[in-house]
């Protein structure tokens, strides 16, 4: 902060600035001026103004600093000057005091707020909106209500605007001021209506009708504010992204009002529009024309503002309808050489989305020129831009192969390399062509790369890629080269490469084995231990003889674990007498913010590892729970539950439970979530309370050690059953655990921690947990080979229901069954319904049902029920399902 | 909203900042990129001509006017032609106020007027008045003439 706080004081004599030395402490000693009996004005306003200019440098008064002046500026309401009061109410709105405090000043505001001068109201709403609470509002809700639909269109956006400020604190009040706003929209005034219009539109946000109706009338009226227009084009868009594509004539509602803005007199409402229409779904290129028209005419505007949107818009159209904007190029090509660094890479990656194949090498040779004067961060959108390009065009790979390599020799920041290096290596994946001249141009760049990261990367892309060529020998020079050249950790790297040509090319394996012996000498350990791991696994002598797959699996495959979840356990392993257990790594992926998510979906990966062969979710908590030794002997697992969350969203602990149900047993595995910085839990379990579950008798408990924060672990309690029963119940559930303060700077947790607990929601479980959803391609083959030994037939009466669908869906959830060939589905209006469903309950026994619905004029359900199935007593079960 | 209005010197030292709806802890990277963008590009540009540029889903509009650098942020419906336009009235009012494109000295010397134009002009976020002379009248406790 100090880097840019306060002036410095070796400034010119004539420059020297009347806040020179400026002290908070000495212009909070100066404000006592304020309590004179003979005010001053002149000089308060002077001290105000440093007030002001302490507080706009970002300096910040402690809560007894804050109250001190703004009791005394509570004192200056006696003074009648004009220029004094106008200070004054600035001063309060930036000393924000506190709602205690607040009480001192609302009668001098309130008093200001029914004065005769229209300026003394204005200021005292806002002043009063800013530091006013719910109660004090109600009490003012009536001036405010007038104050909108004043004559004065300063008092009038004053309330209008504090009106934007309060719904979001005071929703409820401000709503009941609609039939004002709306009165205001109707303003002569510009700016009244455009505050109107914003408010009324928040107001009614939620009720997609009552916007419809705004944006019908005011777009047949007459809307006097350009940037009033500018909103009602925006609300327009959104009403017709909500409604239904087209009318029946098949025309776009609102097209011709957007078309009619785009001959607006303010540039701002037609750029609006233009924009309001590329963005519409499904534009054609119809309705498209006239838009890109006049971005096209405001690409050589003399306004540098103008050409940055137009060439932003056009940019985002080139992405869906690259054809459209092909009739810019000529304006675009101009902007390459734009002063403005932004709107020159706009425009190249513009061209680079619109140009065609045979245009490719010219744009080329105009971008390399371009490229030297421009920083990293436009860089990296070009390279960006090049391999969509490329993807596009994969026959031009030679040429974007080539001018990536270029730049790639070239000076640049980190990011810019890496940016490049991604693009090649998604090439290489992507264009089996361009996979050798890809791997050379990396293996020149790590000849010469001081990023020990991209290094590294390159290096174990190598080791993936590299085997599978042609000619995997040409590579070895140049991943040797880094063993003898480079820092330990590439040098570590450049190991394991070696290591994989050595286990993958069984030519090669003997000339790897010598190389590999040269690193056992290494001054580095890691380095040492790599070689020395290798040259053991792969095979004793190094003769050409084919490395086992197992050893493959156990040197190169994936861990299986995600490696942050690793490093965290390792970090919190402390050194004792008990091994570090790999298999104690939670599994599941801690959850990124949703920002993550997003841009990690967009980008294709690179460099990073390759995406993981999707494993399915009960083969991982087979493993997981057969590591666990008090459940080893539970059998095999029949099914595991999706996650049920036990806790609402954004709670303290975030836990969610997963039923796995065995033959004999049930296992409730409590997926817990730490999202306090500042605890530490340890000793975690979940005492779960079954006296609604008679039939359940709890075995085992497996305690979660420690639940640092963000880092999700698991704790299991385990009940027995008997076996062949359908055993159902409730389960309470309480999280019980000693909490332990964490010191955020350091990231230590105190010795001694509290004990606690955290009432869970309940648990259940219930018939459809036995019953696996696994469905048939032919019904009617599969029913009749189960054959009618086992069928049993019944009639329910399920009652009055909602809609014969909401029956039907309420039967399929209590089986929990698979619904056939979409039978689920039922037609609107119908009286009646078949649906068909298959599954496997448990023992792995095969379950058919066929169900007849129908439903009379009172909304009473009745259905019959067939069940077939390999055992009796299982199709018993089903009847007693639904019976129960 | 209209997420920041930033003055400076030419040295890039802070006269004026104004945050809405911007986290404490971000403010200090806002700051410094303005102030860095603002090096990288300004130079050499003439009074008043605007600069843009946008940072993630921001707009940000920026000129010179006399020896101060004024650098407005925007997003959502302030995007870079709205935000061309609070700037214009943001130019003109210090214009008005100073009498001319100001140097430092004068900007500091009419410091409490220039904060309360700003406060007619953006209040916290929102564009409220865009009329100079209406603005005028206004920091002066004067009704606007015209109604």
């Amino acid at each position: 902060m100090a880097q840019f706080v306060k002036k410095d004081d070796d400034r010119d004599e004539e420059e020297y600035s009347p806040f020179l030395g400026i002290e908070k402490g000495s212009v909070l000693q100066e404000a006592r001026v304020f309590n004179d009996p003979q005010l001053d004005s002149r000089r308060c306003s002077q001290v105000i103004t440093k007030l002001l200019y302490l507080l706009n440098q970002g300096e910040t008064f402690t809560k007894v600093e804050a109250t001190e002046v703004f009791f005394a500026v509570t004192k200056l309401f006696q003074s009648k000057d004009i220029g004094l009061r106008r200070m004054v109410y600035l001063i309060i709105k930036e000393l924000s005091p506190s709602s205690d405090e607040v009480i001192i000043v609302t009668s001098s505001l309130m008093k200001d707020m029914n004065s005769k001068t229209d300026v003394y109201r204005a200021n005292a709403i806002r002043v009063l909106c800013r530091i006013t609470d719910g109660t004090l509002l109600t009490q003012i809700e009536r001036y405010l209500k007038q104050a909108i639909v004043d004559k004065n269109p300063v008092v009038a956006s004053a309330a209008l605007v504090s009106g934007i400020h309060l719904l979001q604190t005071n929703p409820e009040i401000v709503k009941r001021w609609s039939n004002e706003v709306q009165e205001a929209v109707q303003s002569r005034a510009a700016l009244v209506q455009f505050h109107a219009l914003a408010l009324l539109h928040q107001i009614r946000q939620n009720d997609r009708l009552a916007v419809s109706k705004l944006v019908t009338s005011l777009t047949r009226g007459t809307v006097r504010s350009p940037l009033a227009q500018c909103l009602l084009i925006r609300y327009t868009s959104q009403v017709i992204r909500e409604s239904s594509m087209n009318n029946q004539s098949g025309d776009r509602p609102f097209y011709d009002y957007l078309e009619g803005c785009l001959r607006h007199k303010a540039e701002m409402v037609i750029f609006e529009a233009a924009r309001a229409i590329t963005e519409l779904n499904g534009v054609t290129s119809r309705e498209l024309t006239p838009a890109i028209t006049v971005l096209q005419l405001f690409l050589s505007s003399s306004k540098p503002v103008l050409r940055f949107a137009a060439v932003r818009t056009l940019n985002k159209v080139a992405m869906t309808h690259p054809m459209a904007v092909t009739n810019c190029n000529i304006d675009m090509e101009s902007l390459i050489s734009d002063q403005n660094r932004s709107i020159a890479t706009l425009a190249i990656t513009t061209l680079l989305k619109t140009g065609n194949e045979s245009g490719v090498d010219r744009l080329m040779k105009q971008i390399t020129n371009f490229m030297s004067d421009i920083a990293d961060e436009f860089k990296i959108v070009v390279v960006d831009a090049i391999r969509s390009l490329c993807l596009k065009f994969p026959l031009k790979y030679r040429s974007l192969m080539n001018f990536l390599s270029n730049i790639l020799r070239e000076e640049g920041g980190f990011e810019y390399k890496k940016a490049i290096v991604d693009s090649i290596v998604i090439l290489i994946r992507d264009i089996p062509d361009a996979k050798e001249s890809g791997l050379l141009h990396l293996c020149e760049f790590i000849e010469d790369c001081e990023f020990t990261y991209l290094s590294t990367q390159i290096l174990h892309f190598l080791g993936v890629e590299g085997p599978k060529t042609s000619d995997p020998s040409k590579y070895i020079r140049y991943i040797y080269n880094r063993v003898i050249l480079e820092n330990a950790t590439v040098r570590a790297s450049a190991v394991s490469t070696l290591a994989k040509f050595g286990a993958m090319v069984d030519s090669l394996k003997p000339r790897i084995f010598i190389l590999l012996r040269r690193c056992l000498y290494d001054n580095d350990d890691e380095v040492r231990d790599r070689a020395t791991l290798y040259l053991n696994t792969l095979g004793g002598d190094g003769s050409v003889v084919e490395t086992d797959k197992d050893v493959k699996d156990f040197l190169f495959g994936s861990l299986d674990i995600p490696l942050v979840n690793l490093e965290t356990s390792l970090k919190n392993y402390e050194p004792t007498e008990e091994q570090f257990d790999i298999s104690s790594v939670p599994k599941e992926v801690k959850s990124q913010p949703l920002a993550e998510k997003k841009s990690a979906g967009k980008k294709p990966t690179a460099l990073g590892a390759p995406p993981a062969a999707p494993t399915s979710t009960v083969d991982a908590y087979e493993k997981l729970l057969s590591s666990i030794p008090e459940f080893s002997t539970f059998g095999q697992l029949f099914k595991s539950s999706a996650p049920v969350e036990l806790t609402e969203a954004e709670t303290e602990y975030a836990v969610n439970v997963v039923k796995h149900i065995f033959d004999k047993h049930v296992v409730f595995q409590y997926n817990c979530t730490n999202t306090i910085p500042e605890q530490l839990l340890e000793n975690v379990i979940v005492v779960v309370d079954a006296s609604e579950a008679e039939e359940f008798a709890e075995v085992a408990t497996k305690p979660l050690k420690a639940l640092p924060y963000d880092t999700p672990g698991q704790t299991f309690v385990a009940f027995e059953k008997q076996e062949g029963v359908l055993a159902v119940g409730r389960f309470s559930n309480e999280l019980k655990f000693i909490v332990k303060e964490v010191d955020p700077s350091t990231g230590e947790a105190e010795e001694d921690g509290v004990e606690d607990e955290y009432q869970l929601e309940d648990s259940e479980i219930v018939a459809a947990d036995y019953m696996l959803k696994v469905g048939v391609s032919n019904f009617r083959n599969a029913w009749e080979s189960l054959g009618p030994d086992f069928e049993r037939i019944d009639e329910y009466g399920l009652g009055p229901r909602e809609s014969l669908s909401e029956a039907v869906n309420a039967v399929i959830n209590l089986l929990g069954m698979q619904p056939c060939e979409g039978t689920e589905v039922v037609a609107a209006n119908s009286r009646s319904h078949s649906c068909l469903l298959s599954g496997v309950y448990i023992g792995n026994v095969k379950v058919l049902v066929r169900l007849s619905f129908g439903v009379d004029s009172s909304k009473e359900v009745a259905m019959k029920l067939a069940v077939r199935s390999e055992d009796e007593s299982v199709s018993d079960a089903i009847h007693e399902i639904v019976a129960n | 909203m209209l997420l920041a209005v930033l003055i400076t010197n030419s040295e890039g030292n802070i006269l004026v900042e104004r945050f809405n709806g911007v986290p404490g802890e971000e403010r200090l990277h806002w700051r410094s990129f303005l102030v860095k963008l603002g090096a990288d590009n300004l130079k050499g540009v003439k009074n008043e001509e605007l600069c843009v540029a946008s940072h993630k889903s921001v707009y940000i509009v920026y000129t010179v006017l006399g020896h101060v650098n004024i650098y407005l942020v925007g997003k959502d419906e302030y995007d870079e032609l709205a935000l061309s336009e609070a700037i214009f009235v943001v130019t003109s009012a210090i214009k008005d106020v100073c009498g001319k494109p100001p140097t430092e000295r004068l900007f500091l010397d009419k410091y409490g007027r220039i904060c309360l134009c700003l406060d007619e002009i953006v209040w916290k976020g929102l564009l409220e008045n865009t009329d100079k002379d209406r603005i005028k009248r206004l920091v002066r406790l004067k009704p606007p003439t015209e109604f």
